[in-house]
């Protein structure tokens, strides 16, 4: 197997999916009218509801979706089963359920007013599921901050060389959002300076490496190299489990992205959240461009870095050590998530997008066209980590990246710098923005029984600390997976939503009835079995040895599995219950009541 | 043939705009929607200040409310609405996370 071959099958697929089952949906199934009035034309404030071309709407969802999940996902997986399940499993993901989920998110929005997916769930399903679906989204995001601010951390104590680059790009966000909001300078120009100054930091991040590693030497000695807090994971050491370590430099790293995210989370907006992330995109869009077309290229340009060197397959349950059962059903399905579906697409799409959709036609392009490109985004990720040297699933992730990156003459030192430093930007830009939407959720969804919590410095604090204790359990990767089987049950219950509306009308549910049993089934499982693994091999294991943060941390994660697990039961049952009701009698065919006098 | 190079050359120049529409919904458009999302909360306070009777805030003598009534008479209808979605009236929409 070697790169092109790869990108050629992602090629093929996104137009067989789209062409042939995508487009049949949205014409016979779900009959989108050009003529069909939409809210943002009906219902037009020119802010929220706003009628906005279709490529624009594009480019705008596809950003919006696109962050870290499909790399993160893409490399755990390829470490663990191989890259031919992870391959398989994003192929098939995006065709059948993927763009079904994003598509639908959007639909039902716009036929329904541009009403959230909670709004509409409370109409059509049963008041208690908009607030299972606050603490659904609460929780999910709580397990992916701790996983990305573990994972930022880590990467960050280990290369020295891409601090420079981060402590940069977050004075040129600032910058940026002066220059564009108080200064009104130019967006080119804006661009072009900050963008520009934080490209020369990456790529110059080995002149500061010497002083960031006699600081890192500085701080390790404040306890006299002895470590803050010691645990077991059992994914360490190529998942054979070993005891690591929390230093002091690490706790600062971990510290200064906490205080990075919650200064993103309680300034405006304009302020830090959207420059940071706007200059954080030109320097991941460059690095996946160039990787794409340089693993496209590798074949013929530099052959040694475009054939894989991870083994295709390591069976159905790799035997894992102390890192516990890790069977491909189900959970490969919940590791990788967005780039084969994902829940937070069809949240963002019901209303962040459909309330700009100007044209029904315009749905299917947008929504589904935009799951398409993530899934090209998940493959390259998975090529980078094919192709990368074994090791650490992000080192492998970097060096692979790196090599199709250097492709085009670049040397590949810096290549690889840059890969890492758009792997921890893309991560970066996206947890700042998780902390901001939590602590909204937060206030919306405890607000009335605690409204101290609607204070937002308050909130963001809670999200931060409760963050940095998951992190200190160390696991990651089960973080990570108790997060995407969160996510996946997301999508499962946005699927359900959709087949209750579907049922409600009268039209064919099948093509997101089907999709949502088995998401809805492999997450519960895969939530099972993770809750199982952090019992058994963290908790148990640090608990034995009188570890107390650890023991705290994973308990809180064995925790929120199962509140997720009952919450999506309960929902799940009404959701049930609604389309039992609407096959029997569908709403379209419920007699108006008669009009009063 | 002049008819084909026609429908070449326009055809390169639609994917040339729709990849320029493309990239702007990548990168410029947050940042003019956020200018329009700011625009819009201070017409909002603007309305209170002017048509706040309207909702039970008397806050400019009824004399001048009407004198501005023919230029603010096109956003009201936006107003209400906007005003409708709010919990509360102090409450400050987050365009930023539509999504919850």
């Amino acid at each position: 197997m070697n790169t092109l071959l790869a990108v050629i099958i992602g090629a093929v697929t996104v137009y067989l999916a789209y062409t042939l089952y995508a487009r049949r949906i949205d014409r016979h199934v779900i009959q989108s009218d050009p003529k069909r009035a939409t809210p943002a034309t009906l219902y037009m404030d020119g802010v929220d509801f706003m009628p906005t071309n279709r490529n624009i709407l594009f480019g705008y969802h596809f950003k919006s979706i696109a962050a870290a999940g499909p790399i993160i996902g893409a490399i755990v997986a390829a470490n663990l089963w191989g890259w031919l399940p992870a391959i398989i499993w994003l192929i098939l993901g995006v065709s059948f359920l993927g763009w079904a989920s994003d598509y639908s998110g959007i639909v039902i929005s716009v036929r329904n007013e541009g009403n959230s997916l909670s709004a509409i769930a409370h109409r059509l399903v049963s008041p208690r599921s908009r607030s299972i679906l606050f603490v659904f989204i609460f929780f999910y995001l709580l397990l992916v901050a701790g996983a990305f601010v573990g994972i930022m951390a880590t990467v960050l104590e280990s290369q020295p060389k891409v601090q420079l680059g981060v402590i940069v790009l977050t004075v040129m966000g600032l910058l940026l959002g002066q220059m564009l909001y108080r200064w009104r300078t130019g967006l080119v120009g804006a661009t072009l300076l900050t963008v520009g100054v934080t490209f020369i930091a990456i790529l110059g991040g080995g002149w500061t490496e010497e002083i960031f590693k006699s600081f890192s030497a500085g701080l390790n000695g404040l306890t006299g190299g002895a470590p803050l807090v010691t645990y077991f994971d059992p994914t360490l050491a190529n998942f054979q489990g070993a005891d690591a370590k929390i230093m002091p430099n690490l706790l600062f790293w971990a510290l200064a992205i906490c205080a990075f995210c919650y200064a993103g989370s309680v300034l405006p907006i304009w302020r830090m959240a959207q420059p940071v992330v706007y200059v954080g995109f030109w320097i991941t869009a460059v690095s996946m461009v160039l990787g794409l077309l340089g693993a496209a290229a590798a074949s013929f340009m530099k052959p040694e870095v475009a054939q894989f060197v991870i083994p295709a397959f390591k069976g159905f349950n790799p035997h894992l050590g102390p890192a516990g059962i890790m069977p491909l059903w189900p959970m490969l399905f919940v590791t990788i998530a967005c780039g084969a579906i994902s829940g937070w697409h069809a949240l963002f799409g019901a209303v962040g997008t459909a309330r700009q959709i100007e044209n029904e036609a315009d749905m299917l392009p947008v929504g589904g066209g935009s799951m398409f490109a993530e899934f090209l985004l998940g493959l390259l990720a998975l090529l980078a980590v094919s192709v990368g040297a074994k090791g650490a699933p992000v080192g492998a992730f970097a060096t692979g990246l790196g090599g199709f990156i250097s492709v085009w003459g670049i040397p590949i030192q810096y290549a690889t710098s840059l890969a890492f430093a758009a792997f921890i930007v893309i991560v970066l830009v996206v947890t700042q923005l998780l902390f901001r939407v939590q602590r909204v959720t937060l206030s919306e969804w405890l607000g009335d029984v605690f409204p101290p919590v609607r204070n937002q410095h308050l909130s963001s604090l809670i999200c931060v600390a409760l963050a940095i204790l998951l992190m200190m359990t160390g696991t990651w990767i089960y973080l990570w997976q108790l997060f995407g089987g969160a996510n996946q049950l997301m999508a499962a219950l946005s699927l359900l939503l959709v087949t209750v509306w579907l049922a409600s009308v009268g039209k064919s549910w099948l093509y997101a009835g089907l999709p949502a049993i088995f998401m809805y089934i492999t997450t519960l499982a895969s939530l099972l079995v993770t809750a199982y693994n952090i019992y058994s091999n963290v908790y148990q294991t640090n608990l034995t040895a009188g570890r107390v943060i650890p023991v705290i941390g994973s308990g809180l994660m064995v925790l929120v599995a199962l509140l997720l697990v009952a919450a999506a039961i309960v929902i799940g049952i009404d959701g049930w219950r609604a389309f039992r009701r609407y096959r029997r009698q569908p709403a379209a065919a419920r007699r108006p009541a008669a009009a009063r006098a | 043939m002049r008819g084909l190079s026609r429908s070449v050359s326009e055809r390169v120049a639609g994917v040339r705009e729709a990849l320029s529409k493309f990239l702007y919904g990548m990168t410029g458009y947050e940042f003019a929607r956020h200018a329009l999302e700011m625009r819009h909360e201070m017409e909002a306070v603007f309305m209170v200040v002017t048509m706040g009777d309207l909702i039970g805030v008397p806050v400019l003598p009824p004399v001048y409310s009407l004198r501005l009534l023919p230029y603010l008479v096109p956003e009201v209808a936006t107003w209400k609405r906007n005003m409708a979605r709010r919990k509360d009236f102090w409450e400050k929409e987050e365009y930023d996370l539509h999504a919850v």
